[in-house]
């Protein structure tokens, strides 16, 4: 499961962080006030969404260590647990992300 | 700056980890409970004994608990009249371990005690992460 949902999420990082980026050159075209870093927000969520990637990463090698006998059982359900808390943290806020950037577009301009 | 729930999972997954230790040691003494020596007057198993201590995590400013040491109890050892064995002595005496087996289950029933406190605390960790997290769901 945690594979191909990495595989899934990583793409979906991706498109959230370019639409961040583009978001912000669309919003402040001429704006030369230049009171904020543009791609902060996108940033900040990249720097989590790799955050996220990396427990995953040390979840999913534990549940193989676990899984050779190298591992005792505690630090691998441990492990996978912080790894699904970490997933379920990045999807929640890529939902709300998503949510966000979709209302915006709906407006009527 | 790390999460303290995942601290808190982190503190009680070494709790588990430190009485499944525990209950491996004391299903030792209990398995060699009759185990004597081989040679006359030779020592039986010695039973095990088991300490904690407690260790600071750095990364997540908690303090872990940790097996200390593995030691041999000192207590002296059973003997029975037995002049066939081969591990009796010159009187037909033979050591059996220090093992006393009410105190070894009486043992086994605290650490699953323990066990299952440490399993709770995670349950109830991930619950309340659950809860945390669906705040941000509309």
């Amino acid at each position: 499961m945690s594979l191909s949902s990495i595989a899934m999420l990583s793409p979906n990082i991706d498109r959230i962080e370019g639409a961040a980026a583009s978001k912000g050159i669309g919003a402040t075209p001429n704006v030369s006030s230049g009171a904020a870093p543009q791609s902060d927000f996108a940033q900040t969520l990249a720097s989590m969404a790799a955050d996220a990637i990396g427990t995953v990463k040390t979840g999913e090698a534990t549940a193989i260590a676990g899984m050779q006998g190298k591992a005792p059982l505690q630090q691998v359900v441990q492990a996978v647990m912080q790894a699904d808390q970490a997933l379920r943290t990045v999807v929640a806020v890529r939902d709300k992300v998503v949510g966000a950037y979709q209302e915006i577009s709906r407006m009527q301009i | 700056m790390s999460d303290p729930l995942i601290a808190a999972a982190k503190a009680a997954s070494n709790g588990l980890f430190a009485q499944s230790t525990r209950m491996r040691v004391l299903s030792e003494n209990i398995a060699n409970a009759e185990t004597t020596g081989k040679t006359a007057g030779a020592d039986p198993y010695q039973r095990k004994t088991i300490s904690f201590e407690s260790v600071s995590d750095e990364m997540n400013g908690v303090d872990m608990v940790q097996v200390d040491n593995i030691d041999r109890d000192t207590a002296p050892f059973r003997t029975e009249y037995m002049p066939g064995h081969p591990a009796a002595d010159g009187k037909g005496y033979v050591k059996l371990p220090n093992v006393d087996m009410l105190v070894e289950l009486a043992d086994m029933r605290e650490a699953s005690r323990s066990y299952t406190a440490n399993t709770q605390v995670i349950k109830q960790v991930r619950e309340i992460t659950s809860m945390t997290i669906d705040l941000l769901r509309p």
